[in-house]
């Protein structure tokens, strides 16, 4: 149950974004991307979610090159977070978590919806906003609504085997430090039911406490990839973020 | 069995108060058109719209009365649900068929094909295909360059969007002016005629083909309410979540470019209704395409009955162009649209 990202560049305006990465994504394993603004975490994000398809190289979702799924299946396999954008219309908080239903021929739909739609809700503690207006919230509340939406759309019948991955892009950003918290162990939930994630962070110290695996990118390079606490070492966080850093032991925790 | 659910799947997320409101705006489309038919010039009791004995009162009904109501209605319901689906598509509530060109370009198409090619051809064909074709090239190639000019509307595209209207509803005037100008006597009765913007030319040969094409596209587009809220969050997310963003704009264009331009062809110019209808809905119940797109239709039905009504019984027996009727109610709705938006 893996996702490979093989030797994958990405050029936008003849700029090279992304050279030759190559990784696998693992189910039940949080996968961490770091790296500073504009390094390509986005732009990774997008091309393993199949928005964009990579100049050169592949990316494999169990073992089938992601080109020949269909736009509807890829939804089914993965869910998708990203930084969001303006909501024109005034709909409810209930009609947007409702968007990431994913109707499966005729499964029934009352009886799981209902269940799944409550969970979600729950899991992203949003039961207090479902009926008000989404874009009367703040910056913050609207993250978690839509975290719930991206929950909702990797709900799974509890008898199927079927792959699921979680991509977040900055999940966490405009959150308080409860919700951040909360968020990040609903996250680890998933990923031990088995669900693989791949999440961006800026706070390399949420990073270290929750990921499995970390990436960094650095000017579209990968600069390392590995077990979190390999690749958190001073040498390779000075040189991609340019910065005097120390990294204490127990509790681990890197200053800077 | 699965085609059947998942066309109605869409209904799923509808909620309880937006299905009395849809049900309602049902039963105020069959109200409008028993009042329609049994009001005009000539007058008939609602309980004696079934047995008429009377030849003349006959024929007028049935002949005259009926296709007319029949074609407002279906008028009316095209241009909401046209703009409910065009707004969603731009994500901007002042897109509509008429702001953004399309109606004008529907109106060039036809006034080509009026001053150009009513002689050459034979009339059977002419109003009952030619001319909606023509209408419908016009309104498509119009939408065509609206979606190069914005970007394969974008969110960023507005300002773009109403200032090509403007641009596209000045060439289409002036398009029609050339015509009138090198138009025949014959040819200038047809284009006036036709630019008044009535349903006074209705008759079942007429409208018959028109309404079987309205009524499937509609039937076509209305499942795609749900993708339509999806897109609400972006097309790259419209994307995750499993929409073909490219063929959905594909599919609400090409039926808004069908229902406008047939709409257009057979009672001219009729300006605010697509605009005006789907915001009174959101306004009522809601922002949801599932209920928004029905409803459109529903309400730019009855309206649209009702100004034919206006039109027909205000300064009887002669008639106000339902055009005039539109506009002038319509106008003033804009004008407090965008007093309110300037407020927020």
């Amino acid at each position: 149950m893996t996702i490979e990202v093989s030797s994958v560049s990405y050029l936008k305006n003849k700029k090279l974004i992304l050279d030759k990465i190559s990784f696998e994504i693992e189910s039940g394993e949080i996968l961490c991307i770091l790296g500073p603004n504009g390094s390509g975490k986005s732009t990774l994000l997008n091309l393993i979610s199949g928005y964009l398809s990579p100049t050169r190289g592949d990316i494999y979702i169990e073992g089938q090159n992601i080109k020949n799924i269909s736009i509807e299946e890829r939804a089914f396999i993965r869910s998708v977070m990203s930084q969001s954008q303006a909501i024109v219309f005034d709909f409810t908080v209930r009609e947007i978590v409702e968007m990431g239903w994913l109707q499966r021929g005729l499964i029934n739909f009352s009886e799981n919806f209902e269940e799944a739609f409550s969970r979600a809700v729950n899991e992203a503690a949003i039961e207090d906003l479902v009926d008000k207006k989404f874009n009367v919230l703040s910056g913050g509340e609207q993250r978690r609504v839509h975290f719930s939406r991206t929950l909702l759309q990797s709900w799974r019948p509890s008898n199927s085997v079927e792959p699921k991955y979680l991509l977040l892009d900055e999940p966490t950003a405009n959150l308080d430090i409860k919700h951040e918290q909360k968020l990040m162990k609903i996250v680890k939930k998933k990923a031990e039911d088995g669900i693989g994630v791949v999440i961006i962070l800026h706070d390399i110290n949420l990073a270290a406490k929750y990921s499995d695996k970390i990436l960094i990118l650095d000017s579209g390079i990968m600069k390392s990839f590995g077990r979190t606490f390999d690749v958190l070492n001073k040498e390779i966080l000075e040189e991609v973020y340019d910065l005097p850093i120390v990294i204490s032991n127990d509790p681990f925790k890197i200053i800077y | 069995m699965n085609f059947i659910f998942s066309y109605f799947f869409f209904l799923k997320f509808i909620n309880r108060f937006q299905v009395v409101i849809l049900s309602s705006f049902i039963f105020l489309t069959l109200f409008f058109f028993l009042v329609s038919i049994s009001n005009g010039s000539f007058s008939f009791s609602l309980l004696s719209l079934f047995s008429l004995e009377d030849s003349l009162n006959k024929v007028v009904l049935y002949e005259i009365r009926i296709p007319r109501v029949l074609l407002a209605g279906f008028v009316g319901a095209s241009l909401g649900l046209s703009g409910a689906s065009l707004q969603g598509l731009f994500r901007n509530p002042l897109a509509d068929p008429g702001l953004i060109g399309v109606s004008a370009g529907a109106a060039l198409g036809a006034a080509l094909l009026i001053v150009l090619g009513s002689s050459i051809i034979p009339e059977f064909i002419f109003n009952t295909f030619a001319l909606p074709i023509s209408a419908v090239t016009g309104a498509a190639i119009v939408i065509t360059m609206l979606y190069f000019f914005t970007r394969g509307f974008g969110y960023q595209g507005i300002t773009y969007m109403l200032l090509i209207g403007i641009a596209v509803n000045a060439l289409a005037s002036v398009g029609i002016g050339v015509l009138t100008f090198i138009s025949s006597d014959s040819e200038l009765r047809g284009l006036t005629f036709w630019t008044m913007g009535s349903f006074g030319g209705a008759s079942w040969q007429i409208i018959i083909p028109a309404l079987l094409i309205i009524s499937f596209t509609v039937l076509w587009m209305i499942p795609a309410a749900r993708k339509l809220d999806l897109l609400q969050l972006g097309e790259p997310e419209a994307y995750r979540l499993g929409i073909d963003v490219q063929k959905l704009k594909f599919k609400v264009i090409i039926s808004s470019a069908i229902t406008v331009g047939i709409s257009v062809s057979l009672s001219g110019m009729i300006g605010f209704v697509g605009l005006v209808v789907p915001h009174l809905v959101r306004l009522i119940g809601g922002v949801n395409h599932s209920y928004l797109l029905p409803t459109s239709a529903f309400l730019g039905a009855s309206l649209m009955m009702l100004a034919d009504l206006l039109s027909r019984l205000l300064i009887s027996p002669a008639e106000v162009p339902v055009g005039l009727i539109t506009s002038a109610l319509g106008a003033p709705f804009f004008l407090w649209l965008i007093y309110r938006s300037r407020q927020i």
